[in-house]
């Protein structure tokens, strides 16, 4: 399974997140790491994670509406975030995480 | 519903919502506007007003110097939509505190409308839709007109005329608000709109043609809207809230009781999806302050709602004395 970003630079951390199978195509999944909230969205087989709280209001992205381009909309008030980078036309910018697949294990780029 | 119930419930989130007063309260350092907005509509609802006044001249005290808020109390950059919202807490409040520097910065506030409003009427503002964003301005001027506030009058009456009809005119014939950018279901800014914005004029002087038809096809817009389990929006509960709230208010004005079903609904899924303390965004989330804050709001109006004076739900948005 591919996963977002293969690569974390040299200040990163990777940190297990959850295993695979516990995110199916399809599927979502929230967690918690440094008591920080990660969204993580399996689409198509591609692992992304994105900060769970939008930077607009703090609206829960893992409650999101995902659309056929990359992107995520927060379900608050629709700020969209693209998945991969965390850009976005409004004023703020999302954090995501790199992810990599190993071992049946999904691993974030801290 | 049982209003015993109510208030209890009301009892007890506002003892919670004082305990977190240092996470809303400018008396204890910069704040999110937002919330303190929030906050303070608590307040004044919960009729508690008085015993706060330094928490309203400290949002006098971050005004900015063109007249608006920012979203963070610290920053010095305005923004329409968290500017209403203070201005509006001002106006409201300053009918129990009386105090010169609440009146001045509300005159203040009318000036920054006033400057920043654009041609065909609407209000911008980044962080949120235009039409949004416009219903805020023209709420503040509603709440303006109604407490009798005279200040650049005969321009806060066309400016007001002028983004009341922005909206009327971007009504979608089925009778809800859209904005692709924002709000694609349309629920929240729907339900927004005809409370914030359009229902007031029936109140107060009833200038402009239309809206009682534009509100009574928004209402029964939302009550189509509503899930059978009584939310909105996926089970949002801020939308949920909104979307209660608004119903309470433009169906007591509009003086139809087709919609009570959906409020009670809407009332009961609210409170069933209650935390121990608070509210989170949605059925199982964490709480958070804001929209604690908003749970105990729709509470305080439905104890209004269900007065026998008919308009106490009314004063609650501050469209009447």
């Amino acid at each position: 399974m591919p996963s977002s970003e293969p690569a974390a630079s040299t200040n990163h951390r990777w940190v297990e997140a959850c295993t695979i199978d516990a995110l199916p195509p399809g599927e979502r999944k929230l967690i918690k790491i440094d008591d920080v909230e990660i969204a993580l969205f399996n689409i198509d087989e591609t692992v992304f994670a994105i900060k769970n709280r939008c930077p607009h209001s703090s609206g829960p992205l893992i409650r999101g509406y995902i659309d056929n381009a990359g992107g995520i909309k927060c379900p608050m008030h629709g700020w969209r975030f693209d998945l991969r980078t965390g850009e976005s036309k409004r004023p703020a910018h999302a954090t995501v995480y790199q992810v990599k697949i190993e071992g049946g294990d999904i691993y974030l780029a801290l | 519903m049982d209003l015993q119930r109510i208030d209890a419930l009301i009892t007890d989130e506002y003892a919670f919502f004082l305990r977190a007063r240092n996470s809303w309260s400018l008396t204890a350092g910069p704040q999110d506007l937002e919330l303190v907005a929030h906050a303070l509509r608590v307040l004044l609802h919960a009729r508690t007003t008085p015993d706060f006044l330094d928490d309203y001249t400290a949002l006098v005290a971050c005004q900015n110097t063109a007249g608006g808020w920012s979203p963070l109390s610290s920053d010095t950059d305005s923004t329409v939509w968290v500017s209403a919202f203070c201005g509006l807490m001002l106006i409201r409040a300053n009918r129990f505190l009386h105090h010169d520097h609440l009146t001045r910065s509300v005159q203040q506030a009318i000036d920054y409308f006033l400057d920043t409003q654009h041609q065909d009427g609407r209000w911008v503002d980044p962080a949120w839709a235009d039409l949004d964003t416009t219903s805020h301005p023209v709420s503040f001027f509603n709440v303006v007109m109604a407490l009798g506030e005279t200040h650049r009058q005969p321009e806060v009456q066309r400016a007001w005329e002028q983004g009341l009809r922005f909206i009327i005119d971007n009504q979608s014939p089925d009778g809800g608000w859209y904005d692709q950018e924002f709000h694609p279901s349309g629920v929240e800014i729907t339900a927004h709109l005809i409370q914030d914005a359009l229902v007031a004029d029936l109140v107060i002087d009833r200038r402009v043609n239309g809206v009682r038809a534009s509100c009574t096809k928004g209402a029964a817009r939302l009550s189509e809207w509503q899930a059978q389990a009584g939310s909105w929006d996926d089970e949002n509960i801020d939308h949920t809230m909104d979307c209660t709230r608004s119903l309470m208010l433009v169906t007591r004005i509009l003086a139809e009781s087709s919609h009570n079903d959906t409020i009670m609904r809407g009332l009961g899924w609210i409170m069933n999806n209650k935390n121990e303390h608070g509210w989170g965004d949605f059925p199982g989330m964490e709480t958070n302050l804001e929209r604690t804050c908003d749970g105990l709001d729709t509470m305080l109006k439905y104890k209004a709602y269900c007065h026998s004076e008919a308009d106490a739900v009314i004063k609650l948005w501050g469209y009447l004395r």
